[in-house]
């Protein structure tokens, strides 16, 4: 004999979460009808009419509602596809494809912009379909140099990205879902590409950013300008929160050196940070760590003897 | 029954709250085309698309929180909010629940 159950009790499904709400209303669909008059003094104003429907497609079409919208913005679609995809050159093959994204970096301004990477036997594409643009290309044999690169994130955990730096001067930091295996078929289409070894892990990333007052020359007398300065590897960039663009852009063959000097400093410590450039002569700022931005400063200048030959022709030493 | 939505500081408070909408608007989404999917009225093509753009959107969000290193809180918002949705279908199907909080 096996003892006697307790008897069955009804129970309802003891957890509803929100995602089971949202369906059972999307796929049930709900309607408002409203009618509305604001009168004052009896008198009728303003009036509302309101008709609403939400519901997922598929109940829709079952209401036959919103059909006609729905077939030609598929047909649009089907129309389009052919375009969205990256259009290949003759005897061009595509080696690979995975998400990923562009680190776009313009002025003081840096963000991740995400796409496909696309990689052909010719160039390796950053596409993005909707809406679409390239967001960045370049030919294979106009690529320098590939590398992989460790970048801590916002939240502290440590990411692969690919740094890309093409002949003519040009870097760009790509992301990509699988980053080693972008890199290995990068190297396998051109084995020189890659021959640098990946940047040291968790290395300190060497710049700079915070509050920065600069000494701007102006016709009346130097001024000073408090602001936003950013140094990284692709040199000093100082800007104004009034400004658009950048008040001093220095690349890191501009830079000689840099020191700390006594004087009347906005920052009310009597210290100044003098930065000596290749064409601008000496350069004022302020910060609250002066030591800081002088050591990095200083860091960054190039070696003696190389200053100056590396500059890409057409860029900017200083924009003031 | 308060949402916390303050961890450390407000931005990622508020962060969090945006990814777990962008959530349920995702999961909504999701099952949506699961029905337009069975519905049969997609074509091969169609279906495909469908995928590939969920399964992008679903990577990206999971980076997005990575990166800002909120995948725990968001995930206790969204267990937040669905206890919240579950006391108060909980209350509108079982009106005898209204009589046990009110005497106690």
């Amino acid at each position: 004999m096996t003892q006697p159950r307790p008897p069955m009790k009804p129970t309802r499904d003891p957890r509803v979460t929100l995602d089971d709400l949202v369906e059972v209303l999307l796929n049930k669909g709900a309607v408002l009808h409203l009618d509305l008059i604001v009168a004052v003094a009896d008198i009728p104003l303003i009036g509302v009419s309101l008709r609403a429907a939400i519901a997922g497609m598929e109940t829709m079409l079952e209401y036959g509602m919103l059909r006609q919208w729905d077939e030609s913005t598929r047909a649009w679609a089907e129309r389009s596809a052919g375009r969205r995809e990256l259009e290949l050159r003759a005897g061009e093959t595509l080696v690979t494809r995975m998400s990923g994204g562009h680190l776009l970096e313009e002025g003081v301004y840096t963000g991740w912009r995400p796409g496909g990477v696309h990689l052909t036997d010719q160039r390796l594409v950053v596409l993005r379909r909707d809406p679409r643009e390239v967001l960045f290309e370049a030919g294979v044999r106009d690529l320098r140099t590939v590398q992989l690169e460790t970048e801590t994130t916002v939240g502290g955990e440590q990411r692969t990205r690919l740094r890309v730096a093409t002949l003519d001067g040009r870097t760009a930091l790509l992301s990509a879902a699988d980053p080693h295996g972008l890199h290995d078929a990068l190297s396998s289409l051109n084995p020189a590409l890659t021959a640098l070894p990946p940047a040291p892990q968790g290395a300190p990333p060497g710049g700079l950013e915070g509050h920065l007052w600069y000494q701007e020359p102006r016709r009346g007398g130097p001024l000073w300008r408090g602001g936003k300065g950013r140094l990284g590897p692709t040199g000093l960039v100082w800007k104004s929160p009034l400004d658009a663009r950048p008040g001093l852009v220095l690349v890191p063959e501009e830079i000689l050196g840099a020191r700390v000097e006594p004087g009347r400093s906005p920052g009310g410590d009597g210290q100044l940070v003098v930065v000596e450039t290749a064409s601008h002569g000496e350069v004022t700022l302020a910060a609250e760590e002066p030591r800081r931005w002088a050591a990095a400063l200083d860091a960054t200048a190039a070696p003696e003897g190389t200053a100056g030959t590396a500059h890409p022709p057409g860029t900017p030493g200083a924009v003031v | 029954m308060a949402l916390t939505v303050d961890e450390k500081s407000l931005k990622h408070g508020v962060l969090a709250l945006v990814l777990t909408l962008v959530e349920v608007i995702q999961e909504a989404l999701e099952r949506q085309a699961l029905r337009r999917m069975e519905g049969g009225d997609l074509t091969e093509e169609e279906l495909e698309r469908l995928g590939d753009a969920l399964l992008e959107l679903d990577e990206a969000l999971e980076e997005i929180k990575e990166d800002h290193g909120i995948t725990t809180s968001v995930a206790d918002l969204h267990r937040g909010l669905d206890e919240v949705v579950d006391d108060v279908v909980d209350k509108l199907v079982n009106p005898a629940r209204w009589a046990e909080e009110a005497g106690r």
